[in-house]
């Protein structure tokens, strides 16, 4: 029967001969994943039935957002497997060949990339720090301290009511656009603390409270790329971080280390 | 201190966006369409918080109705399918009884 190659990642060769493959079932749960040698690297692969996950049945399942949820989570589990013995080029999730010849055929047209990506990576980690805010006491705080704020607070002291109640309306509004320049402004000053321990880093999205599902606020949403032997020292000023920011209002969530997924772009 | 690398719920948001949206994209050659992270995360929140809650207030009831479980409608149609062939069974032999019966008389 045809098989089909789930791709998990690509490792150094060197490395897999000096660290056995562990043991670890596909994502059907039956096939053991192994490695395809090709010159200096490795690709991690499963085998899947070509009947049960061709492009039909792949839309099928991927319509299931509990299959999806788990399945993700297998590929997840299985590069961090990967990212703890080996150095990794972790792969997207749901990268699937119809045969070994065409994975071999990509394998070739991005050897050269993907080799010096691998000597690159070597000995690096990556975390990703999310900021979280109260906004409610961010708010007030804003409404209290801010300049601006307080100059028009006292221009609308000598106002008549009227003209009182909508300059309030446009003080309000001006209190959130405060708010949202101060949360961004001291997010990436916490931010630049932590560059200068990284060899590069990305920002990335904010994610809503629909998606969190958290009841504060995602402000700053990042990630590092860290020699291993940065890591400690890392930690130990985002740990620093976290106390300092706590009163006024800013959660840090650090999670890691993970795979470098923000940081395996080939061009 | 919240660092730590686990498979829980908690990280939802944090595992999709890394593994649905990152990663080497070298294009498998089968094409696979996968809602995006802002979806899937909403969807499967919903998923998790109702079945939680549905437990909670003793409400699994779900679980096993054929019309909002698929897995529960397969095992009602194996269960009538077997009734049916019960069924079939005995009425063929009634049937053959019957007809002896008849000759009989």
């Amino acid at each position: 029967m045809a098989e089909l190659k789930y791709l998990y990642g690509i490792i150094p060769t060197d490395e897999l001969n000096q660290t056995p493959l562990p043991s670890f079932k596909g994502l059907d749960e039956q096939h053991e994943w192994y490695p395809i040698a090709f010159d200096g690297i490795q690709a991690i692969v499963c085998d899947l039935e070509e009947s049960d996950y061709n492009e039909s049945a792949l839309e099928e399942k991927t319509s299931d957002v509990e299959w999806v949820h788990e399945k993700a989570f297998h590929h997840h589990e299985a590069v961090m497997r990967l990212h703890e013995s080996y150095t990794v080029i972790p792969m997207k999730f749901a990268t699937i060949y119809t045969s070994k010849t065409n994975l071999e055929e990509t394998l070739t047209n991005h050897y050269q990339e993907m080799d010096g990506l691998l000597s690159w990576l070597k000995g690096k980690e990556e975390w990703n720090l999310k900021i979280y805010c109260d906004n409610d006491s961010l708010r007030k705080r804003t409404a209290a301290h801010n300049l601006t704020i307080e100059e028009k607070k006292k221009e609308l002291e000598h106002m008549s009511p009227g003209r009182q109640y909508l300059e309030k309306r446009k003080l309000d509004r001006l209190i959130d656009q405060e708010l949202e320049k101060d949360k961004e402004q001291q997010s990436s000053s916490i931010h630049d603390q932590l560059v200068t321990y990284s060899v590069k880093t990305d920002i990335k999205k904010n994610w809503n409270k629909d998606v969190t599902g958290r009841t504060d606020e995602m402000c700053w949403n990042s990630v590092y790329l860290l020699e291993n032997q940065e890591a400690e020292e890392f930690l130990g000023k985002v740990k620093q971080l976290q106390k300092e920011w706590k009163e006024a209002g800013f959660t840090l969530e650090l999670t890691g280390p993970w795979p470098a997924y923000h940081f395996s772009k080939l061009k | 201190m919240a660092i730590e690398q686990s498979t829980q719920s908690s990280n939802l948001v944090d595992v999709l966006e890394t593994v649905l949206d990152k990663g080497v994209v070298i294009a498998g050659d089968i094409r696979v369409g996968i809602a995006d992270v802002e979806l899937l995360s909403i969807k499967i929140r919903l998923i998790v918080a109702s079945v939680d809650k549905a437990k909670e207030i003793g409400m699994d009831w779900w679980e096993t109705d054929p019309y909002l479980n698929s897995k529960a409608a397969n095992k009602e149609d194996q269960k009538l399918k077997e009734e049916n062939d019960e069924l079939q069974k005995r009425i063929e032999e009634l049937e053959k009884k019957a007809g002896q019966d008849n000759r009989l008389v």
